[in-house]
Parts: C-alpha cells; structure tokens; sequence
C-alpha cells in the first residue's frame, strides 16, 4: 500500500507536532489551574501560559485578548452565540436569521430557539451557495438580535462576503456572528474592518488540539452566560480551563504563515484543473471564482455515480476524502448544504470533497487524480445510470 | 472450498455490501477464506474491484438463482 493522503481537512487536520510538543508540560510538570492563580506559582504560571494563548488567538483576529473567550470548540462557540444572545435578548427581542447552509452546530442550536418561542429566518443561497447581503437586509426587522453566517461553508468552501452582511447588520443595529472555524489563520479577518460581534474558532482545524475552541465577543454585546458552575472566562462560560489545549491552539496559530495559504491555494487549482480537465462529466460544487473559495476546498461531482462508492474506492487505494451523499449514516436525505443551493438528489449524492491543507504536497495531486479517475471510468462501466 | 468468514448481505444494496466486505478483511487473518454472499447487481461488480485494489485474491464468483457469492482470501 502507498503512503496515505489525507484531504478531509475540513474535517479535521493533522496537530503539528510542534503543538503537540509545546503541549505536553501542561499534562506532565505545568498541570495546575489557571484559577488557582491568587494561590501559588504554577496556577500563576498557568494564567500566564493561557492569557499568552488567548492573546495570540486575539491578535490573528486584530481583537482585544479580554473579548476571547476558550470554548471546548467551534460547536460550543456556535452553541454560545445563538442561545447566549437569545437569552440575553428574551422578552425584548424575538427573532433571528440564519443562512440555510450554516453549520449543524447553527443550525440545530437555531432550531431549538424556535422550539422555544424564538422566530427564524433561514435565508436562502444561490447555486454557488453564496448568502445576498441585500437578501439579509431585507428580512432584517425590529425584532431582529442576530444574523449568523459562516466564513467558509464546511462543505463546498464558499466564502460569504461578511464585510457587506456586517454592515447591513450594523445599520439596523443587529448583532452579527460568523463561523469562521475553517477560515482562521487561512483567510484574513480583521475585526477592525469587519466588526463581527462574534466569531467562532476552532483548534483542530488549524492543526491544533482536538476540544479547544473559541468564541470573540465583541465588548458591550448583550449575551447570556450558558454553562454555570464558576467565574471562568471573564464570567462567561464556567469550567476548568483547558490550559494544555489552549497552548496547543495559541502555537498552532503561532505557527501560520501566510505563504501556507498560498501553497495550499496552489494545489487547490493544480487539484481543480486535474479533475475537471481528466475527468470526463465533472461538475464543480461552490464558488466557480476561487478567490471566493476557501482555499483549500474543491468540491466536485462526477456524473452518473455515487459519492459514496467513489469514497470507498479511493480510501482502499490509500486516499482520504468524504462525500455529501448521506447513505452511510442510513438517512435517505443527501446533504443540505447541497440541497439548498438547488441541487439534485443526483448532483448531491455524487459530490466528493477533497480538503487540502499545508500537509499536504504538490506531488499527491497527480497521483489523485489518477486514481480519481481510475475510480469514476471503473464505477461507471457497472453504473445502473446512463 | 471451506469459507472461513461468511458475510450475508443478501437484500442490502450499495454501498452495504462494499462496507460490510472491508470489515471483515480487516478482521481476517491473512490466508482465511471470506464469502461475502449478496443479490445487489452493482455490488457483485465493485467487490472484485475493491479486491484488485486492496492487493487480495479473487478465488471465484458464482451465482445462483440471483444470489451470488464471492470468495476472497486474505
């Protein structure tokens, strides 16, 4: 068997080891807690190591380090955003917008608040999966506390233009919160430009930690704590830090550079080209302008067969890539992000998403292809599909 | 020839068949004999494919009032 590839980055990606090693004396020597800080040295020593993760995690973001606050992950961060400022806004606002093509983590927390009295507007996409920031101007009420949008979408790597949506918000005076779990490090975003009132940030998806994540608050946002027990995070979300996790994350940022950026959008096109050039009846899923494109995302169909064959095909010749077809998990509906933008069953349950990242190399690219396309020309010779 | 795993997925269409097969080669020890036995058509196509890409053995295929067989060695 050759060596694997791995491209299910915006699953997750590989913690540098340069993380795991700045970790590990926060679990062997460094293990105290940062709240223990008015009480010895090594709680001192932790306060400092986590306020030293925070303020790297701020600076990407040109944020205050006070307005981070770590989270178990992106998950958590979404779950605080939504149901945060719906209770801080109860009784006095009802009603928020969500894109259609957000994140589970959104969309599901969105789904509850509806469950409990609070009214949603899930705002269309077009067949790029593109938001209109006019279109969320226009379901702006007065009743309105939040839009949410996310950076990059998950699946296709859509990128919002959340400069326009953010400033729609801010006329109406509405809050605005963005999903940037697969953007950080990748894309700029400077909150001095785009004020967002929050953003949501993961570890594992910048070659961090697993279970560290965080939420930007804006200072002055109206947002309920969620999880009670303690006087954590500036008395914003209660539990034992997660000192080692943090470090993990603060040096994963750390270690961003913005030619890792450039190198993956490189592979990102030579992958693109390989596919749609070698590959006879593929169709491109997302933003067609990759510059609106997460960098490291290419998202395809290939006609007439099914994603999830295609997967397991790939996977037995060593490569790692997911599929928008839902059969796995036995539900008959194929992905919503898909189905959103308007897509068929067909189109849906056939898309494959490679996810690069800076692991990976040019030279995995040709043997992709190949392979991807050994896989397709075999699985249509027995395809029912004409 | 005497299988020693037999893997029933008679009625299960794609990609059951496929997933169910690749469980049990990892499981199996290498030389054992596995029968994976299905009726999806597309399935008896791609488990000899997934067999050449997994550098196995094909021992043969057979079929009977539409039921087919397939046997592997590790």
């Amino acid at each position: 068997m050759q060596e694997r590839i791995y491209m299910d980055n915006s699953a997750t990606t590989r913690t540098d080891p340069a993380v795991v090693e700045a970790m590990i004396p926060y679990f062997t020597d460094q293990y105290a807690v940062a709240s223990s800080q008015f009480s010895h040295t090594p709680g001192i020593q932790a306060r400092e190591a986590l306020d030293q993760a925070r303020a790297i995690i701020a600076g990407t973001m040109h944020a205050d380090p006070e307005s981070v606050v770590f989270t178990s992950g992106g998950t958590e961060s979404n779950n605080l955003a939504l149901k945060g400022t719906a209770w801080a806004f109860r009784g006095k606002k009802d009603h928020l917008i969500v894109s259609k093509t957000v994140h589970n983590s959104v969309l599901h927390s969105a789904q509850w608040l509806e469950k409990q009295g609070f009214r949603v507007t899930y705002a269309d996409v077009d067949d790029q999966g593109f938001v209109d920031p006019d279109d969320i101007a226009g379901l702006l009420t007065d009743q309105t506390f939040l839009v949410s949008v996310q950076h990059a979408n998950h699946e296709t790597g859509t990128l919002q233009d959340i400069g326009a949506i953010s400033d729609r918000c801010r006329k109406k005076e509405v809050l605005f919160h963005v999903d940037a779990c697969r953007t950080l490090t990748m894309i700029e975003l400077d909150l001095g430009t785009i004020p967002a009132d929050l953003v949501s940030v993961s570890s594992h998806l910048v070659h961090g930690p697993k279970g560290v994540g965080a939420l930007y608050i804006r200072p002055d946002t109206k947002i309920q704590k969620w999880q009670h027990g303690g006087y954590h995070e500036f008395d914003r979300r209660a539990g034992t830090e997660n000192v080692a996790g943090a470090v993990g994350f603060g040096k994963a940022v750390e270690l961003t550079k913005p030619e890792h950026t450039e190198a993956v959008r490189d592979m990102q096109k030579d992958l693109l080209d390989g596919l749609m050039s070698g590959i006879e009846g593929t169709v491109l899923n997302g933003a067609a302008d990759l510059s609106r494109r997460h960098p490291g995302n290419v998202n395809v169909s290939f006609n007439r067969i099914e994603g999830e064959s295609v997967v397991l095909h790939l996977d037995m010749k060593g490569i790692s890539v997911i599929t928008g077809s839902a059969c796995f998990s036995r539900s008959l509906e194929p992905s919503y992000v898909m189905m959103a933008m308007g897509f068929t069953h067909e189109r849906a349950h056939g898309s494959i998403r490679f996810t690069l990242s800076r692991f990976n190399r040019p030279d995995e690219i040709d043997r992709v292809v190949e392979s991807s396309r050994e896989v397709v020309e075999a699985l249509r010779r027995i395809s029912p599909l004409k | 020839m005497v299988a020693d795993i037999i893997v029933d997925v008679t009625g299960e269409t794609c990609p059951v068949p496929l997933v169910e097969m690749r469980k049990a080669v990892m499981k199996a020890d290498k030389g054992k004999v596995i029968v994976i036995r299905g009726t999806h058509g597309a399935s008896r196509e791609e488990i000899p494919m997934a067999v050449d890409s997994l550098g196995l053995k094909l021992l043969k295929t057979e079929e009977t009032d539409g039921v087919w067989q397939i046997f592997i060695e590790r």
